[in-house]
């Protein structure tokens, strides 16, 4: 029943990176092309690399059609080990499974990714051997355990030394000296210091080399509990509050020591409350924000909603869409984390309270929140280089577990929680509620969660600061002895090529003139003046504090509750939270200042560009906010080459480069899917299902049949 | 900023026949967006309630968007003091307390909120609050009969500012004449069609339009016999004809008592197939009934509210509405359509029992897909009038502006269309030459009854209702009136020449220069006027002969996706005739060329939309039903390219006096501006 069309036995080689090692190949493998039922598909050859797992193309070479988004370390039928996330393989029809050792080989083997693409490959007309090797060796190599060792990460490094000076405008925090300029780009350096305690890793592997704490605390005391029960600061406000986190006790059967927990902890509390400092709040992130497990409940449910199999699976879904979204619970997490982070940043603004946020190990939820408030709060980091200075700081060196929060070496499911996909899910929602205050795009925040899965970047394959650096430098794997040197995932270049960098960074970014902080000075930016674009009630942002004294101010506020408790019919005591959520959305947006993300019902929405990139039923031709952003750029592109010509101001050099279309936007010929999915057939399926179509005879059977049909299959194109 | 109390009021400039009942000054009106209020007075008049604010910005027009509510549009009234509980206002239950606020519940999901400081501001409160309530009941049965329309007349004023004739309303056929047909029709190239004017009179069906498109080779005498065997004599026409040779027509459904005699089916079959080719029936039986749309909105107005429903709930709830199952169903159904007519030379029949509300929908969304013209600001004005204004949609039942119908017969057909039309522009933002926020004027202005086009039922009502006052008084100039419709051709041969109100396309009237310049989507398509690329090689026509003649074997039924054969009613006698090989092909159209593994993306074929109607992708028009709650009102409009596009043409208009002689200047203005 499947149209064979006879392979083409052409010899075709793996594209291997240094240090890349072909393990198994199996040749004759079907892929198909979509999973509907039509069987179309590419023969090919599959391989397993130490790296990554391929999909060889027979007419790959003939492909004249060059991406604009082409990423230079994956392929688009490449799938790295660590992006594996499920291998199913079907017998008789029936999918299982596949962990660990088999005794029985699949005739077809389908792959889930970390990334949400699905692979399926049919093995029917692959020799039996190949079979063997290449399904075990497969399931071997991406779902089992593994020693960090046998991370690609090394073999890459010692193979490809990284010879990039690492000069980058990213800030790593590696250094004393990276810490101490952020104490004082927030001017925090007057109540709290950078401590060198920790060199040796003499308190804690988890803490990292270098961290800043409240100027009283005491070498002794830090040392005491292996820095647990010790203020850590995150961030300074502009008005000097500031925000800190703490890993919490363990909870100590032995009552004598966790009275001398408590006594310790209470001292640390009083000497932080006195003046200088202001006040504290404490929030106790396990309790008030959902668990690591339910976080991991949420999404495994949410993502399977896009892992579809075929298109009738997806029209299956699709009638109870909304519902069985809500069902994942995981936009609710969402805004749960938006709203806990939005409290936090009503304390540090309007209270001016610190805010010292406690979590058992202060490394998973603690580096959301902590994120987020600072995304909100400091437009620095919603540069590009703020946002990945950010990442180091709280997630890299702050000790996020990415190497059993990911699940990168198979050791225990039960680690396993994409909470830094939680924190890019609401970065995300953020970015498209207000595009012009970020210096990325979604692109970007899609591209840097694929990223998760690429073991060529230290960065994300780490527990802490300390097992990286035990790690590099110690027994290398060859016998050299020089220490190795890992890229970083902020060297974009890596990835991509100039031109598909481009769709990294936000053309409608509102930039400012000048790097300066005050929320109270008047914004009049660059952009605002260069192209006075509307960019939506800017003007006046003079009044951004939240002391204004209106005089009726007041009465509005009690009318405005009355009525709107009316309305609520909600009996919900008025809390400052809401107070402060909505004088906040009544003004203008200032995008150089505070931003708080709309967290209302409707406004919580599906990442559609990372999720729903590989779903051809979702995609549009021509469509989308591509097709605007697009149609920006070519604007955006000639306003800028104008200027450039009025500022010669003298029409010598004037001659061509005005003329300089943009060589890739025409909208209409881009998916809605760009830069991710190559333009897939067209997709009128919806319209018409194919289902029902089985109901109707087959075409040959007609074709034998009657003399009194009308011949119009030639009409068709 | 005078917001006191007998604080002087900018004149306020009444609509002929309106008087003032009420006024209360020193109210302040809770902004949409920024801080706060908006001092200013309040009005209360026998057609609207308006607001006059103190520094007066709309006090040039007539009518203001952002702070007018005609009566009819309140669809509850709210008064609230800090003493008592709120109060819901009709003109049954008077109020009994002063009001401090005052909240308007609009139709058109805005919710306008008024409140009254409280130093002397008491009396003036109450009695605005209560003249409201009594007005909006008055008005409201006021606006039943036709010959009461008059009172809502409204002069087409020349908007002071506006020396520039506006694009949009000038070219916008409203098919009252037989030019427009004409014209139309030329446009779309459709040969072997012609204007009939056999209804001129009304007398063969009062429902339709005075000129019809028909087929050339019927003559106005047989078609005369055809009239009978439809549901009010809504005989088939053309709708629209796509450049490949394919035919949208509609008509009611066949009479079910009819019988046609033998000459009557020949008049029949040649107005239905007309040796063009197979002839496709799609029924509106997989879209949902009027009731279905009607109760899906009131369930949407419901949860648009304030606090109806949790958070978490909220996209359940969503769903429970049912309206955007709706939106994707016709959706589907258009891009069936637009898919056959683009791929397969053969008419399209759309068929309504009535003809007169979803085939409304289907015909003007298909064309939409299929027409890059439509999507053109005056394009899609001419579709709307064409398609419902002149088809005879019944608008002021279906939008339920009059008082004294039956409820059943109110289902927002129009908004459910406003609504599909909003998914294609925000899935296609780069087809189209208008913007969400022409939608949304589109949208609210249903509910306004200044204007002609969404009074009347079908266009006899339209030349009956206007009223019989003398023309003198309304064409008097006064005040800056004018003749309403400057340049219009009047072709009053059916003796009505109607003294008229204006048209809702006659936007300066209720929008400012600054809200109109964000209708326009200047990165649209909108230059590409004219007929659809003609030349399309996609769609090659193919000679009419290769097609046997008109028979049975050549009518389909479209129901869901699939094509069955289907014979004519009065055919139904005979064996039903086998499955054409013509039907299976139909599934290939899903592959528009695409070569079975090739990695070559097909192009799509040229003007076609095919919007995706799947879940995730049509999403609920936040801007338009979400107005009422306070958190969302911050419109956040995207930056407009409208904005880069003015500040591209000021850069080149400087850059250009900048050289006076430069040469590059004109190569660069052609190459820049998208549209215009």
């Amino acid at each position: 029943e499947i149209h064979i069309k006879e392979p083409i036995e052409k010899e075709v080689y793996p594209r291997l990176l240094p240090g890349e090692l072909l393990l198994c190949e199996a040749s004759t493998v079907y892929k198909y092309i979509q999973e509907d039922g039509s069987n179309r598909g590419t023969y090919g050859k599959l391989v397993c690399t130490n790296f990554k797992i391929a999909f060889l193309d027979d007419n790959s070479a003939s492909d004249d059609n060059e991406p604009q988004f082409e990423n230079k370390i994956v392929g688009e039928n490449d799938i790295t080990l660590q992006c594996v996330d499920q291998i199913y393989g079907v017998y008789d029809e029936k999918k299982k499974l596949l962990t660990g050792q088999l005794r029985k080989y699949p005739e077809k083997l389908i792959i889930y990714c970390k990334d949400l693409r699905v692979f399926h490959f049919c093995l029917r007309y692959t020799k039996e051997e190949e079979v063997k090797r290449i399904v075990s060796g497969i399931v071997h190599h991406s779902q089992t355990p593994k020693l960090l060792k046998r991370l690609f990460l090394f073999s890459y490094a010692s193979a490809a030394p990284n010879n990039t000076d690492g000069r980058n405008q990213t800030v790593m925090f590696e250094t004393l000296e990276d810490w101490r300029g952020e104490l004082e780009r927030t001017k925090g350096n007057a109540k709290y210091k950078a401590v060198t305690t920790n060199e040796g890793y003499r308190v804690s592997n988890k803490l990292p080399l270098y961290f800043v704490v409240p100027i009283c605390v005491s070498e002794e005391s830090i040392l005491k509990y292996e820095g647990r029960g010790i203020p850590i600061w995150c961030w300074s406000c502009h008005n000097g509050a500031a925000l800190l986190k703490m890993s919490a006790f363990p909870k100590e059967q032995d009552d004598s020591s966790s009275q001398m927990q408590k006594a310790f902890l209470d001292g640390i509390y009083k000497t932080i409350s006195k003046p200088p400092y202001e006040l504290l709040k404490t929030d106790d992130l396990s309790s008030s924000l959902p668990s690591l497990q339910d976080i991991q409940t949420a999404y495994t449910k949410f993502k399977q909603l896009f892992l579809i199999d075929n298109s009738t699976d997806f029209w299956a879904t699709d009638v109870k869409w909304f519902s069985l979204l809500e069902s994942t619970n995981w936009l609710e997490i969402i805004r749960r984390v938006l709203k806990k982070a939005i409290e936090v940043v009503e304390c540090l603004e309007r209270q001016h309270t610190n805010v010292l946020l406690i979590e058992e190990s202060a490394t998973d939820l603690c580096c959301v929140i902590s994120s987020l408030v600072q995304v909100m709060m400091d437009s620095y980091s919603r540069t590009k280089s703020g946002f990945q200075s950010l990442i180091q700081k709280e997630w890299v060196i702050g000790g996020h577990g990415f190497l059993d929060r990911c699940n990168h070496l198979h050791r225990s499911d039960k680690e396993e929680a994409p909470v830094f996909l939680l924190l890019l899910n609401c970065v995300w929602q953020l970015v498209q509620q207000y595009p012009p205050a970020f210096e990325f795009t979604e692109t970007y925040l899609t591209v840097l969660s694929d990223s998760l899965y690429v073991p060529i970047f230290s960065t994300f394959f780490f527990n802490s600061q300390h097992q990286k650096d035990t790690n590099t430098s110690g027994e290398s794997l060859n016998t050299q002895s020089s220490p190795f040197r890992f890229l970083t995932v902020w060297d974009w270049s890596v990835q991509f090529d100039p031109k598909a960098q481009a769709f990294l960074n936000n053309p409608l970014y509102a930039d400012k003139s000048k790097p300066d902080k005050s929320h109270r000075k008047t914004a009049r930016f660059k952009h605002q003046r260069q192209l006075s674009l509307p960019l939506t009630q800017t003007k006046s942002s003079t009044k951004r504090g939240f002391f204004r004294e209106e005089t009726d101010h007041l009465i509005k506020n009690i009318l405005g509750k009355r009525i709107g408790k009316f309305i609520n019919s909600s009996d919900e005591p008025p809390n400052s939270f809401r107070e402060f959520y909505d004088s906040w959305h009544s003004k203008p947006v200032d995008y150089h200042g505070l931003l708080l993300p709309c967290i209302d019902g409707p406004e919580i929405k599906v990442w559609a560009q990372r999720y729903l990139r590989w779903i051809p039923e979702a995609q549009l031709h021509g469509g989308g906010t591509i097709a605007t952003a697009a149609n920006i750029l070519d604007l955006m592109e000639e306003v800028q080459s104008l200027q450039v010509k009025m500022d010669e101001e003298h029409s010598q050099a004037i001659s061509g480069d005005l003329h300089s279309v943009p060589v890739l936007r025409n909208s209409a010929r881009l998916s809605s899917l760009f830069p991710f999915a190559l333009l897939q057939r067209q997709s009128i399926k919806p319209a018409l299902p194919t289902s029902t179509w089985k109901d109707l005879e087959d075409e040959d059977d007609l074709v034998n049949r009657d003399d009194e049909f009308v011949d119009l299959s030639g009409d068709i194109l | 900023m005078s917001g006191a109390p007998g604080g002087r009021r900018p004149a306020f400039p009444g609509l002929p026949g309106e008087l003032v009942l009420e006024e209360a000054a020193g109210a302040r009106q809770r902004c949409r967006e920024g801080d706060g209020s908006v001092p200013g007075t309040l009005l209360c008049t026998n057609r609207r309630v308006a607001f006059l604010p103190a520094q007066a910005p709309g006090s040039r027009a007539f009518l203001h968007s952002d702070y007018d509510v005609a009566l009819p549009c309140i669809r509850k009234l709210v008064a609230a003091s800090s003493f008592t509980k709120p109060k819901v206002l009709t003109a049954a239950s008077t109020l009994k307390f002063i009001p401090e606020e005052l909240a308007v519940f609009c139709r058109d999901f805005r919710l306008l909120r008024f409140h009254f400081q409280e130093n002397g501001l008491a009396l003036q409160a109450f009695r605005v609050a209560n003249a409201i309530a009594q007005a909006r009941e008055a008005a409201a049965w006021l606006g039943d009969t036709g010959e009461g329309h008059d009172g809502w007349c409204c002069p087409a004023e020349a908007p002071l500012e506006d020396e520039d004739e506006e694009e949009g309303s000038a070219a916008t056929l409203l098919f009252e004449s037989l030019r427009d047909w004409e014209k139309e029709l030329k446009r779309l190239g459709a040969v072997g069609w012609r204007v009939s004017a056999v209804n001129e009179r009304f007398d063969m069906a009062p429902s339709l339009p005075q000129y019809l498109w028909v087929p050339s080779g019927l003559l106005d005498h047989d078609l005369k016999r055809t009239f009978a065997h439809f549901e009010e004599r809504r005989v088939p026409r053309l709708c629209w004809h796509h450049p490949g040779g394919g035919d949208l027509l509609r008509a009611a459904s066949f009479h079910a008592a009819s019988e046609p005699g033998s000459e009557d089916v020949r008049c029949l079959e040649a107005l239905l197939l007309g040796g063009r080719g197979p002839c496709v029936l799609a029924d509106t039986a997989e879209l949902p009934t009027l009731a279905d749309i009607q109760v899906a909105h009131l369930k949407l107005r419901a949860l648009c509210l304030p606090g109806a429903a949790a958070e978490e709930k909220w996209l359940s709830a969503l769903e429970g509405t049912r309206w955007l199952d709706h939106v994707r169903t016709c959706l589907r159904k258009a891009v069936e359509v637009a898919s056959l007519l683009a791929g397969r030379r053969c008419s399209v029949l759309l068929q309504e029992p009535s003809d007169r509300d979803l085939n409304c929908l289907l015909a003007s969304l298909v064309q939409l897909l299929g027409d890059p013209h439509t999507r053109t600001l005056p394009g899609f004005q001419s579709l709307v009038q064409r398609e419902w204004v002149a088809a005879g949609h019944p608008f002021p039942h279906r939008l339920g502006l009059l008082r004294r119908d039956s409820p059943r017969e109110e289902a927002p057909v129009f908004l459910l269309f406003l609504d599909c039309t909003w998914q294609l522009v925000r899935q296609f933002p780069a087809a189209f030459g208008f913007t969400e926020a022409y939608l949304l004027a589109l949208h609210d202005s249903s509910f306004a009854p200044y204007f002609s086009t969404f009074l009347f039922s079908c266009q006899r009502q339209q030349g009956r209702g206007s009223p019989h006052r003398p023309r003198s008084q309304t064409y008097t100039p006064v005040n800056g009136w004018r003749d309403p419709q400057p340049g219009a051709p009047q072709v009053g041969r059916t003796g009505s020449p109607a003294c008229r109100l204006p048209t809702v396309w006659d936007w300066g009237l209720r929008y400012s220069r600054h809200q109109r310049a964000r209708f326009r989507n200047p990165a649209g398509a909108a230059g590409t006027v004219g007929p659809p690329n003609a030349a399309d090689p996609q769609t090659p026509s193919r000679p009419t002969d290769a097609w046997p003649g008109p028979g049975a074997g050549n009518v389909f039924v479209l129901t869901k996706g699939m094509l069955s054969p289907q014979p004519f009613p009065w055919r139904s006698g005979r064996p039903p005739q086998r499955l054409s090989r013509w039907a299976p092909s139909l599934e290939s159209l899903g592959e528009w060329g695409g070569s079975p593994g090739g990695n070559r993306p097909p192009a799509p074929p040229p003007g076609l939309l095919l919007p995706c109607a799947a879940g995730p992708s049509v999403r609920l028009w936040q801007r338009c039903y979400l107005r009422g709650l306070p958190e969302a009102q911050h419109g956040r409009f995207a930056p407009s390219p409208a904005g880069l596009a003015e500040e591209l043409t000021l850069l080149q208009d400087r850059l250009s006096a900048w050289q006076p002689a430069g040469s590059c200047t004109e190569a660069a203005g052609s190459a820049l501006t998208p549209s215009r």
